[in-house]
Order: C-alpha cells, then structure tokens, then sequence
C-alpha cells in the first residue's frame, strides 16, 4: 500500500483536512474540558448566597437580612403557646408542679427557681430573670460563673476568641453581662461564609479530642446532632477556673459518667438536709438520644426539631425549634403513617409510664434525705454515714440524668426506665442502710414524710428566704440589667460604623 | 492480527509527530475523566448525583426523606434485573443528562422521563411489592396509566420523597456535598490576597 506521505505528497488537501479535523476535535474537546471546569466552579457559587458576614457576627437580625426565612421561622420561637402533655414551649414553674424537687436540690440554686425552659430566643432574658442567678450589684458579685454564660448567646463565641476560653470561663456570671446579650441564634451553629454547620463551643471538640476522635471528621447528618450536643449534653465546670468540661473520657452512659465524677471527687454541692455529696446532672439530652431507636436509625436532632418546611416554591429548614409534637406532619409523619392522634398517643404513653415511675424515685429520695438528717441528729458518725451518702449520691444522679434530659422518656424510653430502675435500687440501698443505723442508734419508728405539698411550704422547709432573693432580684432587674444592654447597643452600633 | 496493527502504525519517520499527538489526546481524554469525577459513576453514592449542582434539589429532599436511610438515587433510578441492564441504562441516562448538562439545556424544573418513570414504578415494586400484593394499583405501568387503566404510585405518594416542589430554585440554602472548587487551595489563597491589597 502506498504510505501516508506519498499520498499527501500527490493530493496535498489531504494534509490540511487532517490538519483541520485534528484542530476540531482538540478544540472540542478543550471546550468540554473548559465546560467541565466552569460548571464545577458554579457549583462552589450555587446556594451559596454572597453575603458579608463578619466571623464572629453575633446580632441574629443582621444573619436575618441575608436569610430571611430561616430568621422569620427562627422568631417564631417566641410564641409560648404551644403545650404538650407535660411541657410544651410555655414557661412552666416545675417546683410548683413537683415541690419534691425543693427538697432534693436543697442547698443548691434550683431549689430557689427551676423553670421548664422557653424557646432558644428566651435565652439571655430567662437567665436574667430565674433567681437562681440571684441579684448581682456588679461585677464579681452574685451566686454563679461566668461559665454559666457558655450556652446561652453567640455573644459567647465572639468573646472567647477576643478573650481567650480559659479567661471566658474565669470570674462571676455578673462581670460579663454587658458582653452577652443577643440569645442562642444563627452564629452557634453555622459558619458565617459557608454557612455549613459547625462547632462554636470548644468543650464538646475538647470531650471528642480526649475520646481520641476528631470532630471534623463528623459527617453533615451527625452535624445536625453535634450542634445540639454543644449544649445539650451532661456537662461540669472543673477546677477553680470553672473549665466547662464534659465527663465522657469514659462513655456517655450514667455509669461511665458516674464513675468519671467519683474518681474525679467532684460534687456540684453537699445537700442541705442529708449532707450528701451531690452531682447535679445538666441535661444530658444528646447522650440519651444516642441510646434510643431513632438515632440507632440515623436520625438526627434536626431531622424531627427542624424538619423541612416549604413556603411557596420554596424549601427550607425550619429554624422554630420546638416540640415536634407541634408540627406532626412534618416530623413524625414522614416516616410514620399513622395519624397524628396515634403518633402523639404514642408518645404520651411513654412519657406517662416514665414519669410513673421518676415520680416514685422522687419519694423514696426524699425520705432518704430526711431519714438521713434523723440519723445525723441522733448522733451517727461521718464513717456510719459515708456508705449511705454515697448511695444517695448516685440514686439522685441516675434520677436527676433521667429528669433532666429533655425529651429522654421519648428519645430512648427503655434507656431510661433502665438508669430509674438501678436509681430505685440505690435509693433502697440507703434506706435500708439507715434504718439499720438508726436501729443500731436506737431508733425504730416510722419517720414521717414532710409536708411539702406547694413549692412555698418545701422551700420554708428546705430553709429558703424568698422574700429577701425576690427583691434582690428585682433590684438587679431595674437597675444593673438596663445598664448593660445599654453598654451593649453602644458597643453593636460602633461595629456598624466602621 | 499482528499485520493488522502493523498497518495501523505510522511510517518511521511520522512516529515521534504521532506521538506526542496521541500523548495530548490522552492527556485530554485524562483530564476530562478526572476534572468530571467520571469514576465516581460507577458507584451507588448519591454524591455522586450532585457532581452537578443543579441536581441539589433532588438530593436535599431525599436526604430530607424517609427513604435516605433505605434507598440510594439508584435503588430507584436504575433498573436492578441485571447488572448488564443496570449499567446500560445508567450509561444511556448518564450520555443524556451530560449532554443536556454541557449544552446548558436544561430546564427549570427537572421531570423524569418515560423510560425513567417506568424504571422508577419497577423500583417501588421491587421494595414494596411484597407488602402490597393486595394493593391493585401495585400491578400499575407506565402502559396501563397512559391508558388510564392504573395509577403510577407517585401519582397518589405525590411526596414520596422529593416533594411536589421542586424547581432548580427550591432550596435557596441547601447543605448538599457539591464538588468542592477545582482551583487549587494555593491558587485560592493567592487570589484572596490579590482581593485583600486592592
């Protein structure tokens, strides 16, 4: 056969038709390649909207300009109408409802105040207002940390990074009111350039670090848990500097924390009545959640509290965080087909069997507390006491970690019947333990059951001055809170100016 | 066969030009692969389906679903009789939404087509077949409901999972794993800088 050469030596445009076709399909191609690179550099652009954000911006309604759906939703949050069975988005005064708290927290700040709490846009208000804060007069005074601060504000983020953590968490709840007046918003779990999740609180990177886990690495759905869990999890403030800490280095379960605290020999406060070493469980909401179904089927906080919402030709996540007991339909229906009535039922029926039992719990810890003042009175020794204390200790923990963490009876119901039942077990325990002392003591009758029918008779019992903590509080109400939202509008409008 | 490839190759003397031709026509066949994430077809992860943006809305709302714990994009997308169909099919939608995609054609608000519908229907069946048995309208087709004679399940499921709306504008903020930028973060950082002197 004739080579190429020859035959484009007789027929030259044979040359430049190759010359050219080469040219088109290389040209081509390139244009695809091109094609390929600018449509992968819209998507970097795509649902993203170019908004100036400052790092640590933390005025809601500014995020509000750029976002306002999610804004307009997120205020939703103060409408207290909504009541379910047991709580609800109302303010509840729980020591109304169950005086027999009084008693169990005596000698702690919520014997004084312990409200069912508000939606998130209440934050900064509430903590001013329960009395458990007390009535500061200014800096350094007043009952609580600074550290108590650390979950309610974006302000919180912003300070830290001027300030350093370990400064943040130093001194009284008073010397940084100025600083922290915008509630739990846009800034705690979102990043202001992305808007991706992320992680504003350095204590739950901190619990994950000691784990030997990097929080990074945390896919998008457990993200949508992990914002949550910054807050919404047990949590103590160790050391003098009050070093916001989770007790997870050995698991999450009451156990493992239990253990943590003992070895730790920390106790939030010794009782009042019995003289206990006490823990004060937070609200470890996350931790339960992790235990039940519906995290073991991988779904997420804000799967049920933030479903889906569609607004005209819009979707969106619904930033009204609430009971999803108000919104059904958009939470529990989308994979349960059953009617509303059934779903809710369903729940009730949990929370009801749950609190049957707590309600039981709460007695028997009662009568061991004031079984154990008996026994103290009729001249008992710290040994004959340690054994007895220490069960009334992890009764009133393994109870207060059932209690306190909203939405457990729901979340994982045969988790928490399982940390009551042990509870029963210990608060037996020191009962029987102090009959046996009393006995040993001389003493053998029945010792009767205080007369703690209303919140006020249980805080006259337990020793509390209302009228003197009402007034103080009303003092710091009228004259030290206007001040510092005052020092605070300055201080936002002069960021605007620049 | 071997005289075969001997014809194929080019005179001596035209070899190192046809070289380094071919060399760039692999190297832009390579580059094409690469920068269009062509491997990750082969596989069942639905991030794949958002290596194009516009699909974000069909991703956000499935991740939205009860189905994204159970069913990927292709448990419903793709036929699964057999492999060879499974892969043709995806091959013949995936030519076809390319094209679309480089073309800039695409619409608005993105709807399936016949033969994805009726893979779709095969799908449902395939899952919910067995607990359905004694649904009548679990023996609709794309056939039948074109003649009225049965329903597809999602003329009734109608938000079974993505929703009934679903423009390309639906999720003004979705949080859906795009394909990160294809500049180089040192590119990145060098053009901040530029942006930060001016």
């Amino acid at each position: 056969m004739e080579s190429l050469s020859n035959k484009i030596k007789r027929k030259p445009w044979l040359g430049w038709v190759m010359f050219f076709a080469t040219m088109v399909v290389v040209f081509l191609l390139g244009l695809l390649a091109s094609s390929i690179v600018e449509r992968r550099a819209e998507a970097t652009y795509a649902y993203k909207p170019k908004v100036e954000l400052a790092e640590f911006e933390p005025r809601n309604q500014v995020w509000g300009e750029a976002y306002p759906r999610e804004y307009d939703t997120y205020k939703q949050m103060a409408d207290t109408s909504f009541r379910s069975f047991y709580n609800g988005s109302a303010m509840i005064d729980m020591l109304e409802v169950d005086p027999r708290l009084v008693v169990l927290w005596a000698g702690y700040g919520f014997s004084k105040d312990y409200n069912q709490s508000r939606g998130h846009i209440y934050a900064v208000k509430d903590i001013h207002e329960t009395l458990r804060t007390g009535g500061p007069t200014g800096p350094g005074e007043g009952p609580m940390p600074s550290t108590c601060w650390t979950c309610k504000s974006p302000d919180v983020p912003r300070l830290m990074n001027e300030i350093g953590v370990a400064e943040f968490y130093k001194g009284k709840w008073a010397d940084k009111g100025e600083e922290i007046v915008n509630p739990i918003g846009c800034a705690d779990c979102h990043d202001p350039k992305t808007m991706d999740l992320r992680i504003s609180r350095p204590a739950l990177a901190e619990a994950f670090e000691r784990q030997g886990k990097d929080i990074n690495d945390a896919t998008h759905q457990e993200m949508r848990s992990l914002v949550c869990a910054q807050c919404h999890v047990e949590y103590y403030f160790k050391g003098d500097g009050k070093y916001l800490t989770f007790p997870w280095d050995k698991g999450t379960s009451v156990e493992a924390m239990e253990e943590y605290y003992d070895e730790a020999k920390f106790k939030d406060w010794t009782h009042a009545i019995s003289k206990a070493p006490m823990l004060k469980a937070q609200h470890p909401g996350y931790e339960i959640h992790q235990t039940g179904i519906h995290a073991q089927r991988g779904v997420s906080c804000a799967d049920c509290h933030m479903p889906y919402k569609n607004e005209g030709g819009q979707k969106f996540t619904d930033h009204k965080i609430q009971s999803p007991l108000n919104n059904v339909a958009n939470s529990c229906q989308v994979c349960h087909r059953e009617s509303e009535d059934e779903l809710k039922k369903n729940v009730y029926d949990r929370q009801a069997k749950v609190i049957e039992q707590r309600d039981q719990l709460e007695v028997n810890l009662v009568k061991a507390h004031i079984e154990a003042k008996v026994a103290w009175d009729k001249g008992a020794t710290e040994e004959q006491m340690k054994d007895i204390l220490q069960d009334i200790r992890h009764a009133q923990w393994r109870w207060d970690y059932a209690a306190a963490s909203h939405g457990g009876s729901f979340h994982s119901p045969v988790e928490i019947m399982r940390v009551i039942s042990s509870g029963m077990d210990k608060a037996q325990d020191a009962r029987l333990k102090t009959a046996r002392l009393l006995a040993a003591l001389g003493f053998n009758e029945e010792i009767p059951y205080p007369d703690i029918a209303t919140k006020a008779k249980a805080q006259e019992y337990v020793g509390l001055d209302m009228e003197k903590l009402t007034k103080e509080k009303e003092v710091f109400l009228n004259t030290l809170v206007p001040k510092w939202l005052e020092a605070a509008v300055e201080r936002e409008n002069s960021w605007d100016k620049n | 066969m071997r005289r075969f490839f001997k014809k194929l190759l080019p005179p001596p003397k035209w070899r190192l030009p046809v070289l380094v031709l071919f060399g760039i026509f692999s190297g832009l066949a390579a580059y094409i692969l690469y920068i269009s994430n062509a491997l990750s077809y082969l596989s069942d992860d639905p991030k794949t389906c958002v290596n194009c943006h516009i699909m974000t809305p069909q991703y956000v709302t499935w991740q939205h679903s009860a189905h994204r714990e159970k069913a990927t994009c292709n448990d419903c997308h793709v036929p699964h009789d057999t492999i060879f169909n499974k892969y043709f099919f995806k091959a013949k939608d995936g030519m076809r939404h390319a094209t679309i995609f480089t073309l800039r054609a695409e619409p608005q608000v993105i709807k399936m087509h016949d033969p994805g519908k009726e893979v779709v229907q095969g799908n449902c069946k395939r899952c919910h077949g067995g607990l359905n048995e004694n649904v009548s309208a679990i023996n609709g087709t794309l056939e039948t409901s074109k003649h009225g004679e049965g329903r597809l399940c999602w003329d009734c499921h109608r938000e079974v999972p993505h929703g009934r709306v679903n423009s390309r504008s639906a999720v003004p903020n979705a949080r859906v794993p795009l394909p990160q930028s294809p500049v180089p973060d040192w590119l990145k950082k060098h053009v901040e800088k530029q942006a930060e002197s001016k």
